[in-house]
């Protein structure tokens, strides 16, 4: 991580020397929860239920304190932070969870281009289009969002190029996007550990996935670290119809050393390859769908070989009238362990989600969702003495409050 | 103008792909009014379609002062048209920066509009459609249509725009419509009437998708 913290310290000196000469402009806001929940002990705390919320974090609960920096560094330069407090076990009570330097310059001939060093996410979630990577249909995203929001960041350089046909008079854009990445070789961990999760607990940069891990033969759950000095790659490719339809693919591979250790986080670099497809659509009387899909694999060989494969799909139907919203999504979700027989790591299920939300357009926000998630993890009898089914249901509400400004 | 006007702003148009209209040579006998009803192909009025009549030998309006605000993340207004020549101020009402560019062949220009930061004026000496953007905020989209005709419009909630008394003589009329697909063509029809023209235009086509509107500013994309 010491490249990330030199980048960050050297990011904090750039927005004090030019705080003087652009607007930055900052945005706060604290959601918070109103939960009841019969979930399993939540993968947060170690366990292997699948909300973040379980049956012992009912009540009144912090949804997110957000702090987010934009400061413009010059007139294509700018510089990005978003720091989040989620009041529960992780390393630190406050950390970042994208940190990155942008250079935008001003479109040519139709073609628009945009380059992003440190930390951020890649662009893969329609659904993740709210300030702070949320999803603005609902407070907990898709299993696939939620994975990427727990397990993967590019820590690294990326590159961007749009064509504006839009602008051109014609129908569509199109845009190509590359980057090369490190201080991402965990990622796969907490999906071999626990598989799947529905939550909106975004992993911080210099955090782990929530409460320590007690047994000194498993993982920190740290998951932004360099372990075998191998740069890894996306590239991903978007088409636009006007503002009506996004199609998105993106293939990913951290071309991590399976065989590489990190004993200081207890883990291994994990080879994760996968391919993300994301198609929106948005109608003029308010509907929107968004399915999506991803496919992939990790890999460890700490001496023998394991895999896991896994899938996810998701197709989510929202109706937005003004002010309010009512959204429905249906998630599956699969991961299948080949390897060692005497372990298990395979996992089976679905999730509903039900929500309704309310947004004043500036600074309140209320959103009611009921989530019900059925799963078949094998894990859990071996590991727990617990059944291998699950059905967890949650209703949560979540009130937030939101100010933003400039200096 | 001269006659290769038309042919090179058609090319240039064609070029940035907005769909011009032009119907040649409607003929007025004497000085009257002539009045454009544009309906879309679902028969309802288009509003908002720009109408120029141009005709050889006819100098273009008078040069203006126009404003193009920035407003709540948004161009105002979303059309602007103005004749050759014009100054347009870029004022930002907005507390956040902007970032307003064009790079339409008729005039391409940048500017960084900060907050209680005026940027001069900026003149307009080519006829054409300019489409502007903003840096920042990928969804602003407006258009500032620039014009050389002695006589131009907008139609309004009827679909119907009047011009003032026409001298007589023989004049193209053109629409244009950012909803417009390219390559539209118009039914024409043309009442008589030696004081008072009426044309009527219809789409063959259906517009396209308006943008859409009212999605919270809390959506980054």
């Amino acid at each position: 991580m010491g490249v990330l913290k030199r980048t960050q310290v050297l990011l904090l000196g750039a927005l004090v020397a030019s705080a003087t000469s652009h607007a930055a402009e900052w945005e706060l806001s604290l959601d918070l929860r109103a939960v009841s929940s019969d979930g399993r002990e939540s993968f947060l705390d170690n366990g292997q239920g699948k909300l973040r919320f379980d049956e012992d974090h009912q009540g009144i609960q912090l949804g997110r304190l957000r702090a987010a920096l934009d400061q413009p560094l010059g007139e294509v330069f700018s510089a990005h932070v978003e720091a989040s407090t989620w009041d529960d076990d992780d390393k630190n009570p406050i950390d970042l969870t994208e940190a990155y330097l942008e250079y935008r310059p001003y479109p040519r001939a139709g073609f628009k281009s945009r380059v992003r060093l440190g930390a951020f996410y890649p662009p893969m979630s329609l659904e993740s289009r709210a300030l702070g990577w949320e999803t603005p249909y609902t407070i907990t995203p898709s299993a696939i969002s939620s994975w990427i929001g727990e397990e993967i960041r590019t820590v690294g350089l990326e590159g961007q190029v749009d064509w504006l046909g839009t602008r051109l008079g014609h129908s569509f854009d199109l845009q190509l996007t590359a980057a090369l990445f490190g201080w991402n070789d965990p990622a796969g961990t907490m999906l071999a550990a626990h598989g799947f999760a529905l939550h909106d607990r975004q992993t911080t940069l210099f955090g782990r996935v929530g409460a320590p891990q007690p047994d000194l033969d498993k993982p920190k759950k740290e998951l932004f670290h360099e372990i075998d000095d191998r740069a890894g790659y996306y590239v991903g490719a978007q088409a636009r119809y006007l503002d009506r339809a996004v199609l998105n693919v993106l293939h990913y591979d951290n071309r991590a050393d399976p065989t590489a250790e990190a004993p200081e986080i207890r883990d291994l670099a994990w080879l994760t390859k996968f391919d993300a497809v994301a198609l929106r659509l948005e109608s003029g009387n308010g509907w929107t769908a968004i399915l999506q899909a991803l496919d992939g694999i990790t890999i460890i060989d700490p001496g023998f070989w394991l895999d896991w494969e896994f899938d996810s799909q998701s197709l989510l139907v929202s109706r937005r009238m003004g002010a309010h919203m009512l959204t429905a999504r249906y998630d599956e979700f699969n991961v299948l362990f080949r390897g060692d027989p005497l372990m298990s790591g395979s996992e089976d299920g679905n999730a509903w989600a039900l929500a309704y939300s309310y947004d004043s357009g500036d600074r309140w926000r209320f959103a009611l969702e009921w989530l019900r998630v059925e799963s078949d993890v094998p894990a859990r009898v071996e590991e727990l003495g617990e059944p291998a089914f699950a059905i967890e249901s949650k209703l949560e509400l979540s009130v937030r409050y939101s100010l933003s400004g400039s200096f | 103008m001269p006659p290769s006007f038309l042919k090179s702003r058609n090319r240039r148009l064609r070029a940035v792909g907005i769909a011009w209209l032009a119907l040649c040579c409607s003929a007025l006998a004497q000085a009257g009014t002539l009045t454009v009803t544009v309906k879309q192909r679902n028969a309802k009025p288009l509003v908002g379609a720009v109408i120029t009549l141009e005709a050889p030998g006819l100098a273009p309006v008078a040069p203006i002062s126009a404003i193009m605000d920035q407003v709540n993340l948004a161009f105002v207004p979303d059309v602007l048209v103005i004749p050759v020549h014009s100054r347009v101020q870029f004022p930002n009402s907005d507390a956040v920066s902007h970032q307003v560019y064009s790079f339409s062949p008729a005039r391409q220009f940048q500017l960084p509009l900060y907050r209680g930061k005026p940027y001069p004026p900026v003149v307009f000496d080519k006829p054409g459609v300019l489409t502007l953007g903003c840096n920042i905020h990928d969804n602003m989209l407006a258009y500032i249509v620039v014009t050389g005709a002695p006589y131009f419009g907008r139609t309004g909630a009827d679909g119907q725009w009047t011009s003032p008394d026409l001298p007589p003589g023989k004049y193209s009329l053109r629409v244009w419509h950012p909803l417009l697909n390219e390559s539209q063509e118009l039914e024409r029809a043309v009442q008589g009437g030696s004081d008072s023209e009426r044309i009527e235009l219809k789409l063959l086509r259906d517009l396209r998708p308006a943008p859409l509107k009212g999605q919270p500013h809390s959506w980054a994309y």
